[in-house]
């Protein structure tokens, strides 16, 4: 008897123990649970404390770096870098006889054909199309750079 | 340098230059062989024979854009009917 109820006694003892754990990890997960939607609320508060820091951050930025099809404003420095650039790709030319004041002809040997190859690189290079009477005209890149300065609304 | 023609010459030129790029042999193909075809004729100085010279090349876009036409129509039939 006495052996029984010494058993009996270590069962319950030895059960609460394992209720007293099983209890203690439910309420870990219960905490755990409780605690995990704080969170996310937390977050949403600081979110919204931060909002109109990111917003204001964000609309500042994003003037600067969403431009889509547009392009940096043109300088009449950025045009002749591009103008040279895009001569410079051109085949028949020798990129080391080349300034801006050559004449296409006399200077770098090219012929008529050549100079409207010229022009239809600069209409694919700058987005625009230069007439033909126009076209004629503009035998240096100097010539071709002051052209398109005009056309695009560029001073200085 | 002053001839009537010139620009005639050069709007050809340049026409056909936009057409060739979509040449199936490919844009420099066609930039080479009419440059060849152009400075073949460099020297014709008779205005008449001029004329019939561009009356050729503006043939001669016509039948590219007949071609570009085909090719499209045919492009299109193969992916709406199997056969």
């Amino acid at each position: 008897m006495a052996a029984r109820v010494l058993q009996q006694c270590v069962r319950s003892l030895a059960r609460p123990s394992l209720r007293l754990c099983s209890g203690t990890l439910a309420v870990r997960a219960v905490a755990a649970r409780t605690a995990a939607p704080h969170r996310p609320l937390s977050f949403a508060a600081d979110s919204r404390r931060t909002r109109w820091l990111v917003q204001s951050q964000i609309s500042s930025v994003g003037v600067s770096c969403r431009q889509y099809g547009d392009l940096p404003p043109l300088s009449l420095e950025t045009i002749k870098d591009r103008v040279m650039y895009v001569l410079k790709l051109y085949d028949k030319i020798n990129p080391e006889k080349l300034q801006t004041s050559s004449h296409f002809m006399k200077d770098l040997g090219l012929d008529s054909l050549d100079q409207v190859e010229i022009i239809m690189a600069m209409e694919d290079e700058f987005g625009f199309e230069i007439p033909d009477a126009e076209a004629e005209k503009l035998m240096t890149p100097a010539e071709i750079v002051q052209y398109i300065a005009d056309k695009k609304d560029v001073y200085e | 340098m002053a001839n009537p023609l010139r620009s005639e010459v050069i709007r050809l030129y340049k026409n056909l230059l936009y057409l060739g790029r979509e040449y199936p042999k490919g844009g420099d193909y066609v930039r080479d062989r009419l440059r060849a075809a152009f400075t073949k004729n460099k020297w014709v100085q008779d205005p008449e024979q001029i004329k019939q010279m561009i009356a050729r090349g503006e043939f001669l876009a016509k039948e590219l854009e007949a071609l570009y036409y085909l090719r499209k129509y045919r492009a299109m039939k193969k992916r709406y009917y199997e056969e």
